[in-house]
């Protein structure tokens, strides 16, 4: 899983020749050994090396809190939504809902690496909810569709329909 | 309490002068009132000073001093009466009155009196009644099972004070009580306004009303989901549908009939939408080119039933509103049709993978009565051209598409209330489409031997009585609108 989303991300970050990965461990954590330098093990670590290698510095955040808070979000992605357990998804779900609700992207209004990450990495519970929980999370949705638009995201992703209209008055239960 | 029997007792001889006791049956015969009974209903500013009302039930004991307030319901209305110590009543009459038990039915002679502040919480709010009489008709136990007011509660309101709603269960043991709420006055009144109301139109459209046998010899339906009754020496079955009578008797005839009562199924299904016994009002028409004229007729019938209840029964919508509120029933004129394939596509639209040939699921339906309901703004719409694998052995195949079938559902509030089709009229194609089904065919000969003897091409469909109530209210629970429901847990009362 983590592979196919580094060969998506090198696609998205406009990397033309794409790396070769192995796994570690039964978690299966990604590993790219480098020629002149330890090995980087981990998504997160490999994903920022990749960010740096395709020159674009800006989708690690900006100041240094931008940068801090879209830290946040990839170790949040990593730690919390990978593996997570079936109890566990309403509670990520109502955490992005709540948190988005005020903000464009994860970190603000900038678009960062953590829209990418948390898109791949949630991307299996979405595909999967009715249109009625889609319209229950509201922000999360939305946010959710403005990233998988996002020119050159998708990639190995099908994408997942979301409605323009609310078809679920408030008062339905 | 011995001194109330002793002049209870005395009263009879002289009841005409008393003012006050419990009414003994041999006192009816002695006892004629001053007055003709008033309806609680018509209690307002117009009636005259002196009026009794006919019984009432007492719901209300209220003592404040040397006065005693009650409040005083007939069905859906009630109104505030008042025994004050003074000129019409001593004290031992206000003990009497403040003694009486919720519930009990009370006959009173009273002045009605304009009151300056609206009585809010009565259903007649500009008058009170001053009693100069009072007698307890039937006296009610003093610990009733269920409170009246607890009944009529929303969901959701007092549970901060710790006040109680019932639950379905209580009422349904109690039903007795239950039903005396405003709430169950008004929903069985208007289920009694749909049965009229589709016997009202179906007769102006030269329909005949028939009466169909529940002891049948095999179960119509398929073989699963019948109730089986000891019959003599032998054994029979409870009809699921009044499905092959309604057919026979177009092949006897008589061109357009329906027929209300009921039906059993013996499904084990605890949801909210099944009963194991419910009323159904069928429909079966000959038809002369198109099935859509059978479709046309059914729809019209379903709107005239809505513009009905709309129009002369909002009183009882409003009331209902009251502890379960909704949005009011919307449907459109003509009513909407879409194919079944359309139905697909929107679903389809919505992100939903289903075959062109599936069923649709239960929350399939409901997300697609949501569609509709976004797209067209109507709560009522009709389903057409059903995958024919998916619909009974009678149905009449797509003439055009052999994958489809001539036939259709209906939708209220995104829940099916009433699936029909037009029906094989011919002995030999319906022999065929039963081997198909893998039917028994000897179970069916009486059946398809009706149409041997010239069957003219025809349709119809039945709903659910208390389905539609339930749906037009807005409601949750088929239950709700069942007076004594039948399901697989409950057999009483």
């Amino acid at each position: 899983m983590s592979l196919k989303e580094l060969s998506s991300l090198e696609k998205a970050l406009g990397l033309k020749k794409p790396n070769k990965y192995s796994t570690q461990g039964d978690r299966k954590v990604p590993v790219l050994q480098s020629i002149n330098g330890p090995a980087l093990v981990g998504l997160v670590t490999i994903a920022t090396h990749l960010v740096q290698e395709a020159k674009q510095p800006e989708l690690l955040g900006g100041s240094a809190e931008h940068k801090a808070v879209v830290q946040q979000w990839l170790e949040y992605r990593v730690t919390k939504v990978d593996g997570c357990h079936k109890e566990d998804i309403k509670t990520i779900l109502k955490d992005l809902n709540s948190y988005l609700e005020d903000k464009v992207y994860l970190a603000g209004n900038q678009f960062t690496l953590a829209d990418t990450l948390m898109y791949y990495g949630i991307h299996h519970v979405i595909v999967d909810l009715a249109v009625q929980e889609k319209e229950k999370y509201m922000n999360m949705t939305r946010w959710f569709d403005h990233v998988q638009h996002y020119p050159g995201v998708r990639h190995h992703l099908p994408p997942v329909v979301v409605l323009r209209n609310r078809v679920y008055t408030s008062g339905h239960h | 309490a011995n001194m109330e029997g002793q002049k209870a007792k005395r009263s009879v001889h002289n009841l005409g002068k008393s003012q006050y006791g419990t009414r003994l049956e041999s006192d009816m015969a002695l006892y004629r009132p001053t007055v003709a009974p008033v309806l609680t209903s018509e209690l307002g500013v117009a009636s005259p000073n002196e009026r009794a009302p006919a019984d009432a039930y007492c719901i209300v004991v209220i003592v404040l001093g040397k006065q005693c307030f009650l409040v005083l319901r007939q069905q859906q209305f009630n109104v505030q009466a008042l025994v004050a110590v003074g000129e019409r009543a001593s004290k031992q009459m206000v003990k009497f009155a403040a003694n009486i038990n919720k519930e009990s039915i009370v006959d009173v002679e009273a002045v009605v009196k304009k009151v300056e502040q609206t009585i809010e919480s009565c259903s007649q709010q500009d008058v009170e009644l001053h009693i100069e009489r009072i007698f307890v008709v039937s006296q009610a136990e003093p610990r009733l099972p269920l409170q009246l007011e607890d009944c009529v509660r929303p969901e959701g309101e007092g549970d901060e004070d710790g006040r109680a709603t019932v639950n379905q269960d209580t009422r349904l043991d109690n039903r007795v009580i239950d039903l005396r709420t405003t709430t169950s006055q008004a929903i069985f009144r208007l289920q009694s306004g749909v049965c009229q109301l589709f016997r009202d139109t179906l007769t102006n459209k030269g329909f005949v009303e028939i009466q169909t046998p529940k002891i049948i010899s095999a179960a119509s339906e398929g073989g699963a989901n019948v109730f089986t009754v000891s019959y003599f020496k032998t054994s029979a079955y409870l009809a699921q549908s009044p499905q092959l009578y309604k057919q026979m008797c177009i092949c006897a005839d008589f061109d357009k009939v329906f027929c209300v009562g009921p039906v059993f199924r013996a499904e084990d299904s605890n949801t909210h939408r099944h009963l194991t016994e419910f009323v159904g009002l069928d429909i079966e028409l000959a038809f002369n080119y198109h099935y859509h004229e059978v479709i046309e007729s059914i729809t019209d019938t379903m709107v005239q039933i809505f513009k009905g209840l709309r129009d002369k029964f909002q009183t009882e919508i409003q009331t209902v509103g009251k502890q379960y509120p909704s949005e009011p029933f919307k449907f459109l004129e003509p009513t909407l049709r879409l194919e079944y394939s359309e139905g697909v596509a929107m679903l389809r639209e919505a992100g939903v993978e289903m075959g062109d040939e599936e069923d649709l699921s239960t929350p399939n339906e409901k997300l697609l009565g949501r569609l509709v309901k976004e797209k067209y703004d109507t709560d009522f719409y009709v389903l057409d051209k059903y995958p024919l694998a998916v619909r009974p052995f009678y149905t009449m195949p797509d003439p055009n598409d052999k994958k489809y079938s001539n036939s259709y559902d209906m939708f209220m509030r995104g829940e099916e209330i009433l699936s029909g089709a037009q029906r094989i009229h011919d002995a030999q194609l319906l022999t065929e489409r039963a081997m198909h089904h893998n039917i028994d065919l000897e179970k069916i000969k009486s059946y398809i031997d009706s149409f041997r003897y010239g069957a003219p091409p025809h349709g119809g469909g039945g709903i659910g009585l208390e389905r539609v109530c339930m749906l037009y209210l807005g409601l949750h629970n088929v239950r709700q609108t069942s007076m004594f429901p039948r399901d697989p847990k409950r057999l009483t009362p």
